[in-house]
């Protein structure tokens, strides 16, 4: 706590911004249902539970080319 | 004119729904929020996980620490994730077909090319930019000490480096048809250009200079002008793979 008490001005911009980019892909990921490669459920647990990577890596590999 | 506006836009509207605006100022920003902390978290953290009884003496970080953070992180993570982002510039629309159509109705080849450079040149500005503001905010908030000089023009020397090698991306897309294709080129260019800087004579016109004295101008170990030759080989080279990637793609069967 003593950490975040003296580092909030880094840390919650560093969280809203992460959470963006988490919802925006998790958002993505539920409405579509064509990917490059993998099922909806492998993209689900990579976008949450991989910080940044994840979100990054469904939009750059795994988002399906048809819109 | 008119045509290199509407194609401009239309590449801007297509960033924006493809999520490519998104993903790009969201990392970078996160980058710039990530540099300063960890510049001054990591004299912290490494004093706590060293052994019982070792007792090492760190030096106070400072500006020029967080500085160095920039300089790595958006070299690395921020180019490879534009490089990344931008792979399919021409092949996904290629493949699609959609290109074709604007074509066929007398859409000039080189517009294409032009403003597609353009706009990812726009977007790369707005990333590093984004970045550089943020830091530059946090470290003059906790590190005070106005050790750091030439920030401007470094970064500069950063974007222009990412400006080279977003147009050895775009000349690659037209040589070949998968995405993947033009990322490998784009990779082989990086690593000549990184077995050309072991000698001392290439150094100063080298490109590659651009992204790796940074750190040096910020501490002002070297001067500003020791780089203008390797500015002056980037710009020359940005132009001539953009002539040349209108030339290969006007004359290419699509």
């Amino acid at each position: 706590m003593e950490v975040l008490k003296e580092y909030w001005v880094f840390i919650v911009p560093l969280i809203i911004a992460e959470l963006a980019l988490m919802v925006a892909a998790l958002t993505h990921v539920l409405r579509h249902s064509n990917y490059r490669f993998g099922s909806r459920a492998l993209w689900i647990f990579i976008v949450v539970f991989f910080q940044i990577i994840g979100p990054l890596a469904y939009f750059i590999f795994g988002r399906g080319v048809d819109e | 004119m008119k045509h290199y506006l509407v194609f401009f836009k239309k590449e801007l509207l297509e960033y924006n729904r493809t999520y490519k605006l998104l993903i790009l100022l969201l990392v970078f920003l996160i980058l710039g929020i990530m540099n300063p902390l960890t510049a001054k978290l990591t004299p912290d953290l490494l004093a706590k996980f060293m052994p019982e009884g070792v007792s090492i003496t760190l030096p106070e970080p400072s500006s020029l620490d967080s500085w160095a953070q920039f300089y790595k992180n958006v070299t690395q993570m921020g180019l490879i994730v534009t490089i990344l982002v931008f792979s399919g510039v021409l092949s996904s629309e290629l493949s699609k077909g959609t290109l074709i159509i604007l074509l066929t109705k007398g859409l000039p080849r080189r517009v294409v090319i032009l403003a597609k450079y353009m706009s990812m040149l726009v977007l790369w500005s707005a990333s590093i930019l984004t970045s550089f503001l943020v830091t530059w905010a946090y470290t003059v908030y906790i590190f005070p000490d106005g050790k750091s000089a030439n920030l401007l023009f470094s970064m500069f020397c950063l974007w222009l480096y990412g400006a080279l090698l977003l147009a050895v991306l775009l000349l690659a897309a037209t040589l070949v048809k998968s995405s993947y294709g033009s990322l490998l080129i784009t990779g082989v260019v990086v690593v000549l250009l990184t077995i050309l800087n072991i000698a001392p004579a290439i150094q100063q016109y080298n490109p590659l200079s651009l992204a790796a004295k940074n750190m040096d101008l910020v501490m002002q170990n070297i001067e500003p002008s020791s780089l203008f030759p390797a500015i002056g080989v980037t710009v020359l080279a940005t132009v001539v793979l953009l002539f040349a990637a209108v030339v290969i793609f006007r004359k290419k069967q699509l």
